[in-house]
């Protein structure tokens, strides 16, 4: 263990060294190679490269504004935009099977990102610390189900719940969302496990923390970023699956792809369910990323004080 | 780090209450997407005091596949042959004839199908027949009304086709464009059927496309579509240019019928159900908020009146008593065989 271990560890630094060989190497010649002449040709590729991602953010994006703007339109048509109303929201909070759909929707992939972070990220850990053979057969394995069409994972689960005499319910939902989320997991959480210095947690063990705080005051922490991945990752898997719930879901679950792959007509209800997600997601990240600065300056103002 | 993660395994316990607490007196129903006005469930919970879990389904064939998976249904509403089918393998539940009383208030059209005589098993929910609904703007009503189901063979609507991608309503388009039983188990016939269908997507290159066509024909995306009535006459609602024929060749006659499967759970609350949907105001209700045809007599009668909801709107009440309209039979080498050739026509 401590070899490969060690030999690993060897392996990571060399390629840090060769790294900021090469890059070391390179910057003289950088700032060398950078005559006046050179310049407009720069000024081009910048337009071009910024303006190539104006496209991209476009693409990306364009959708998104068309479905928020038609989610006000106060006519029936999904291309033809008759005026503001909010009669879509209306109908959207008066659709009890929809606004279940959604309730459904979000508990699954609530508590199916939950078990699965849990428990990916614990097969990781354990994985990280396994004999070469297991690992490799595990994480095998593991690649299946990611490899694997959805398909073939819902029709072996509808299978596997028949044998064993399950109802379809939401415990099938929930059981199908945690089995193909948790290969996510581990995919996300096993690289960064990799860069860890194990070090670390024995040193946290020998200066006598137990095994149980060496893994959540040490190992949990350095890994909390690849977690979120993971989990984020878990999250939008569960949320928009269609085939796997359409054939484990029971009587009363549906989900909101269910709902929508059942509807007759066009309903812009859709668009302003989608829309309430999009504003909930943007708010998210709009928290996530001004909390962060907030605290910065309440700290930044409170350190001249205790100076 | 525990007590939060015990908080959290606490607060979604709390979050799945409603759902668990939801076990004992419910309805399972299952039925398609849009189906029925919301409000007939509402006041169905509010009379019996029981909580209609509604689920959606898709067609018929998804449905079976459901049913086989043991899962368990009260109330599920498919189509004709699928009930056919399921009555021959016994996996219906006769009605209660005590509280199903409303059957008397069916349309005599709707009383007595040919899988069901004694309206034993099944209680009509809504139908329709498949039409052609075309743009009067783009092609003349007296061409579409002359040729029927051969305007698909036109090389000027080439493009400008949607053709429904379901097996059986396609087959059944080109059995009777050649003057065959829809229900025919002759497979010299399904080939001439197939060969008809793949001269037609040659011709014509129509778009295979399911409930996509509602829109589309509201909006004018295409010229022609072969849709079902109900459908047809709410595109026709929308816009105005639509006009809808029913083929003198012959065409399909669709009925959706309510049934409880042998595994339900709730049969009496099921039979129930059944009974409180065939009533007056209810039926009503639905056919309001579909556009499909009612089975109930007075409600045909109401909505067709001058005056009436649908007074005037073409497809809403399908062709009667024509002698060539057919209702689709179980027939096992249809059933087997159309989904694969379908397939290979779409691919030609």
């Amino acid at each position: 263990m401590g070899n490969v271990s060690t030999n690993r560890l060897a392996g990571i630094s060399m390629v840090q060294n060769s790294e900021l060989e090469t890059t070391k190497k390179k910057r003289p010649a950088d700032n060398s190679g950078e005559p006046m002449q050179k310049k407009p040709a720069k000024h081009l590729t910048r337009i071009f490269s910024s303006s190539y991602l104006i496209l991209i953010l476009l693409f990306v994006y364009l959708p998104i504004v068309y479905l928020v703007l038609f989610s006000f339109n106060s006519g029936k048509s999904p291309s033809s935009f008759d005026g503001f109303s909010m009669r879509w929201y209306e109908a959207l909070f008066r659709d009890r099977t929809m606004l279940e759909s959604i309730y459904v929707t979000l508990i699954v992939a609530v508590i199916s990102t939950v078990v699965s972070t849990v428990v990916g990220t614990v097969a990781a850990i354990g994985l990280s610390k396994a004999k070469r053979l297991i690992r490799t057969v595990v994480l095998e394995v593991n690649n299946l189900p990611v490899l694997n069409p959805d398909i073939v994972t819902a029709i072996g689960l509808m299978l596997l719940f028949m044998s064993i005499k399950i109802q379809p319910g939401m415990l099938t939902l929930i059981l199908s969302h945690i089995s193909f989320c948790i290969p996510f997991v581990i995919l996300s959480v096993m690289p960064k496990l990799r860069q860890l210095d194990d070090n670390v947690a024995e040193a946290a063990l020998d200066l006598g923390a137990t095994p149980f705080k060496a893994l959540t005051r040490v190992i949990i922490p350095q890994i909390a970023p690849a977690i979120l991945t993971g989990a984020l990752l878990a999250f939008s898997m569960s949320l928009d699956d269609f085939v796997v719930s359409y054939f484990n879901a029971g009587p009363g679950t549906n989900t909101i792809s269910m709902y929508v792959e059942s509807m007759k007509r066009y309903n812009l209800s859709v668009n302003a369910m989608a829309t309430l997600f999009v504003v909930v997601v943007a708010l998210i990240l709009l928290l996530a990323n001004l909390v962060p600065i907030i605290k910065d300056k309440k700290a930044q103002k409170e350190e001249p004080k205790n100076a | 780090m525990p007590k939060k993660l015990i908080s959290a395994l606490l607060l979604i316990c709390l979050l799945c209450a409603p759902l668990c607490s939801l076990a004992d007196g419910t309805l399972n129903v299952f039925n398609y997407g849009e189906y029925i006005d919301d409000e007939v469930i509402y006041n169905f919970e509010k009379e019996f005091g029981v909580r209609v879990n509604y689920s959606l389904n898709s067609n018929p064939e998804e449905m079976y596949t459901k049913l086989q998976t043991g899962v368990s249904y009260d109330v599920v509403v498919t189509s004709d042959y699928m009930i056919d089918r399921l009555i021959k393998e016994e996996r219906i539940l006769p009605l209660d004839k005590e509280i199903v009383t409303n059957l008397d208030q069916l349309d005599d059209s709707m009383k007595g199908l040919y899988f069901d005589p004694d309206n034993t098993y099944s209680a009509p929910y809504l139908w329709q027949n498949v039409v052609l609904c075309y743009d009067t703007t783009k092609i003349a009503p007296a061409k579409v009304e002359e040729k029927g189901w051969e305007i698909l063979l036109d090389p000027e609507l080439d493009g400008h086709a949607f053709i429904y991608d379901s097996p059986r309503d396609v087959f059944m388009m080109a059995f009777k464009a050649l003057g065959y039983s829809m229900n025919t188990d002759n497979p010299d016939e399904l080939q001439e059927a197939y060969d008809w269908l793949v001269k037609m997507k040659q011709t014509i290159h129509p778009s295979f496309v399911t409930d996509e066509m509602i829109d589309g024909m509201a909006q004018g995306e295409k010229w022609i579509a072969m849709m079902y009535s109900g459908d047809a006459a709410y595109a026709s609602m929308e816009n105005e240019k639509l006009a809808v024929w029913a083929p003198t060749q012959g065409t399909n006659i669709a009925i959706d019928c309510m049934f409880i499967p042998s595994n339900a759970t709730n049969p009496e609350m099921a039979n129930q159900f059944i009974n409180y949907v065939l009533d007056y105001d209810n039926s009503m209700m639905i056919t309001l908020e579909t556009c499909y045809t009612s089975p109930n007599a007075k409600v045909l009668e109401d909505v067709t009146a001058p005056g009436g909801e649908f007074d005037g709107v073409e497809g809403y009440l399908p062709r009667m008593g024509y002698e060539k309209d057919e209702i689709y039979q179980y027939v096992k080498l249809l059933q087997a065989e159309t989904p694969e050739l379908l397939i290979k026509v779409q691919m030609q």
